[in-house]
C-alpha cells in the first residue's frame, strides 16, 4: 500500500502528490502523452450536455456554464488520516470504575477524607485516541555548548555529528487528551498486540468513540520530523555533547529510513461529581495501574498540616533553646 | 517555436485559426468564444506542468482585496493610489518551478560565549574627592567553530515567467502548498495560463541562490553561544528536483496619475495576498522635509532670542 518517498524515505500515500516532508514530487502513474501533429485548441467538453466548461473559482473545479454540472476530482487535496492498527480493551469499563475509586482513595493526605465513598462517576467513555508511531534512522549534525573545553567563559561550542535510531516513538493526535497525558499513557501500551484496525474499530464498547486524527496528512509528516528533531536534540544533549553541562542543543537530521503507522490506543475518560464539582480523570485501555486524573483538595486538611508543621518548628526551637540554655 | 514569437493555432471546435503567443497555453477562440486549451506538438520547450494550484476567488473579490491595500497606503506614497481605478484585472495562471534538494553545508564562525568579570574603576563623588568602586561587567570570549550541517530544502518556488520578475512573485509569497494538485487542462481551462519564457536552465539558478539563502539563514539558527560573527558557509545541493506549477495570480493594472504608467499589482490567487511596487510621494516627501526643516530653524531662532546675553 505505501510506498517511499526516493529521497527522504518518508511513507507516502497512494493520493500523495509531493513528499510533505522534503518536497520531492511522486512521479505520475501512466504517462498521459497525447501530442497533436499541430498546435490547436481543444476545449473541456461537459460530459452532461457537451458544451465547452472553464475552470470556476466559486466551487474550485471546473463547470459547465450551460447546465451547471461541477467535475469533482475524486480526490480529496489533503485528507485525514484514519487508523491503521488498534489495540483491544483489556480492562473492563467495571474494573475501571473499581480502579478509579481505588485511586480516588489513595490521593494523599490532602484529599477529603471522604473523596472515595461520596464522589459519584458521572460519565464514564471508553475512547480509542489516535497517536502515529514511527521508528526511524536519522542521520543527526548537532551543535550545543558545554563546560567540556571552557576557558574564561563557563561555556564552550561543540559540534559533531551521529547516527541515531529511534523505534516505537508516539505522537499524539488526539486533540482530547493533553499532550501530557498521552505522553504518560504511552509506556503503558503493547504494541506488539496491535490488531487490523477495522475489525477491533466496529465492534466499539457501548457509548465508546474513536477520535479522529486531528491533523491533515502533510501537517502530520511535518509533525513527526518535528518530534523527531526535538527527540535527537535530548539525544544529543544526554549522550553525544562532551562535558557534564550543556546548552543551546541545535539539530539538523537527514533520514535514512522512516515507518509510519497509525494508531487507536484505548483509555477510559470519566468525569466524576464531588461536592456538585466535576472532575475528570483518565484509565488506561491495558494497564490499570495508570490511573491520570484531577482530585479535590481539602482545604482543613492543608489548614491542618500547614498548623501541625508550625507546631512542630515551635516545639523543635523550644526545645533547642531549651538544650542550649 | 521562437518563444518569444507568435503561432498561428487551429480551433478545434469551430476550425478558425486564430493567432496566439507561442507560450499561450489557454485560448479563447474569438469566432466561436468557446474557452480552451492549446494543445501543441511535443517538442523539447513544451513541458506539461506538473501540479497546479486553483484560483479560490473571483475577479470582483481580487479587486476589491486591491481596493483595501491602495486605502492602506502610507502618507508619503503616491496619494492617487489610494483612489485610482482598476484597469485590467485579469487571473492568470503563472509559470513557475517548484524545487527541492538536499542541502549539504560546511561552516565555520566564531562562537561568542559571555562570561562577567569584576572590574575596578574610579569615579569623583559631588565633594571632589576620587574613589574606587567595583563593578560586574560581561565580556564576551569568541571561540572558532566548523562543522558540517545536513538539511532538506523543501518548497523553493521561482518564477518561469519573463514577463514577472522573481521579487514580484515572492511579494505575494507563500502559497499553500497543500492545496496542490496534478495538473490536468480542465483546471486552468477559461483562464490565462502560459508555458515558461525562462529555460529550465535559468530557473534552476534562481531556485539554487534562494535554497543556499535559506540555508544560510538556518545556519545562523543552527549557532550555539550567546552571539556569533563571521559566519561562512559553502553548501552543496543534492537530489534536486524541479517541477513546473501553474500559480494562481490576479495581475492588474492601476491608474493612479494621468502622467504616469500603469502601476501593476499582483493578488495571490490563493490567500488573497496583494503587492505592488507604489512609487514614493516626491511632492509629499518634500514638503515634509521642508517643514522639517523650518520646524528646526524655529526652535534655534527660538533658543537664541530667548538667550539670555
Ligand atoms: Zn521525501
Ligand atoms: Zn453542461
Ligand atoms: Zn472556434
Amino acid at each position: 500500500m505505501a510506498t517511499a518517498c526516493g529521497r527522504c524515505q518518508g511513507a507516502l500515500d497512494p493520493e500523495d502528490l509531493r513528499c510533505a516532508l522534503c518536497g520531492l514530487a511522486v512521479p505520475e502513474g501512466e504517462g498521459s502523452a497525447r501530442a497533436p501533429d499541430a498546435a490547436r485548441a481543444e476545449i473541456v467538453r461537459c460530459v452532461t450536455c457537451g458544451a465547452a466548461m472553464a475552470y470556476d473559482a466559486r466551487v474550485q473545479a471546473p463547470a459547465c456554464a450551460f447546465c451547471g454540472s461541477v467535475t469533482r476530482s475524486e480526490r480529496i487535496d489533503d485528507p485525514m488520516e484514519q487508523a491503521s492498527h488498534a489495540l483491544a480493551f483489556t480492562v473492563g469499563p467495571e474494573r475501571a470504575r473499581e480502579v478509579l475509586r481505588a485511586w480516588l482513595s489513595g490521593r494523599g493526605i490532602f484529599a477529603p477524607a471522604d473523596l472515595a465513598t461520596n464522589a459519584t462517576v458521572d460519565h464514564l467513555r471508553p475512547l480509542w485516541w489516535p497517536a502515529w508511531i514511527f521508528s526511524a534512522l536519522a542521520d543527526v549534525w548537532w551543535t550545543a555548548d558545554s563546560d567540556h573545553g571552557a576557558h574564561r567563559s563557563a561555556w564552550a561550542p561543540q559540534n559533531g555529528r551521529a547516527a541515531m535510531r529511534f523505534e516505537h516513538l508516539l505522537v499524539s493526535a488526539s486533540r482530547g487528551l493533553s499532550y501530557e497525558e498521552c505522553a504518560r499513557l504511552a509506556p503503558g501500551y503493547d504494541l506488539q498486540r496491535a490488531a487490523p484496525a477495522e475489525g477491533l474499530l466496529s465492534a466499539t464498547p457501548a457509548g465508546g468513540v474513536v477520535e479522529r486524527f486531528d491533523v491533515q496528512r502533510s501537517a502530520a509528516r511535518r509533525r513527526i520530523l518535528d518530534a523527531l528533531t526535538s527527540m535527537a536534540g535530548a539525544e544529543v544533549g544526554s549522550r553525544y555533547v562532551p562535558g557534564s553541562r550543556v546548552r543551546n542543543v541545535r539539530v539538523s537530521l537527514l533520514l535514512q529510513s522512516l515507518t509510519t503507522r497509525r494508531f487507536a490506543l484505548p483509555a477510559y475518560v470519566l468525569a466524576y461529581r464531588y461536592e456538585g464539582r466535576l472532575y475528570r480523570a483518565v484509565v488506561h485501555g491495558q494497564d490499570e495501574r495508570m490511573v491520570l486524573g484531577e482530585s479535590p483538595t481539602s482545604v482543613w486538611r492543608v489548614l491542618g498540616v500547614v498548623a501541625a508543621v508550625l507546631l512542630a518548628v515551635v516545639l523543635i526551637a523550644w526545645i533547642l533553646s531549651l538544650a542550649s540554655g | 517555436m521562437d518563444p518569444a514569437g507568435s503561432a498561428h493555432v487551429e480551433c478545434g471546435r469551430c476550425g478558425a485559426s486564430m493567432q496566439l503567443p507561442s507560450t499561450a497555453r489557454t485560448a479563447v477562440c474569438p469566432y466561436c468564444a468557446a474557452p480552451a486549451i492549446v494543445e501543441r506538438p511535443r517538442s523539447a520547450a513544451s513541458v506539461d506542468p506538473a501540479f497546479t494550484m486553483g484560483f479560490v476567488f473571483e475577479a470582483s473579490r481580487a479587486s476589491e482585496l486591491v481596493h483595501r491595500w491602495a486605502r492602506a497606503q502610507g502618507f508619503f506614497r503616491e496619494p492617487g493610489v489610494r483612489l485610482a481605478k482598476v484597469e485590467d484585472l485579469r487571473g492568470v495562471y503563472l509559470p513557475a518551478y517548484l524545487y527541492s534538494a538536499v542541502a549539504r553545508s560546511r561552516y565555520s564562525a566564531l562562537i561568542g560565549e559571555d562570561y562577567t568579570e569584576t572590574e575596578t574603576y574610579t569615579t569623583t563623588d559631588a565633594q571632589g574627592k576620587t574613589e574606587t568602586r567595583t563593578r560586574t561587567v560581561t565580556r564576551t570570549e569568541h571561540r572558532p567553530l566548523h562543522g558540517e550541517h545536513a538539511a532538506y530544502v523543501a518548497d523553493v518556488l521561482v518564477t518561469a515567467s519573463r514577463a514577472l520578475g522573481n521579487a514580484e512573485l515572492e511579494a505575494v509569497e507563500p502559497f499553500d502548498l497543500r492545496a496542490i494538485r496534478r495538473y490536468d487542462p480542465s483546471l486552468v481551462v477559461g483562464w490565462i495560463a502560459e508555458d515558461p519564457s525562462m529555460t529550465a536552465a535559468e530557473c534552476y539558478e534562481l531556485a539554487r541562490r534562494e535554497a543556499v539563502e535559506k540555508v544560510g539563514a538556518s545556519l545562523h539558527g543552527f549557532m550555539p553561544g550567546d552571539s556569533h560573527r563571521d559566519l561562512v558557509h559553502q553548501t552543496w545541493l543534492e537530489q534536486e528536483s524541479l517541477d513546473l506549477v501553474l500559480v494562481p495570480v490576479w495581475v492588474l493594472a492601476l491608474r493612479y496619475r494621468e502622467d504616469r504608467g500603469l502601476l501593476r499589482v499582483l493578488v495571490n490567487g490563493q490567500t488573497g495576498r496583494v503587492a505592488g511596487a507604489v512609487p514614493w510621494s516626491r511632492l509629499r516627501i518634500a514638503l515634509a522635509v521642508a517643514a522639517a526643516l523650518l520646524a528646526v530653524a524655529a526652535v534655534v531662532a527660538a533658543v537664541i532670542l530667548l538667550e539670555p546675553a
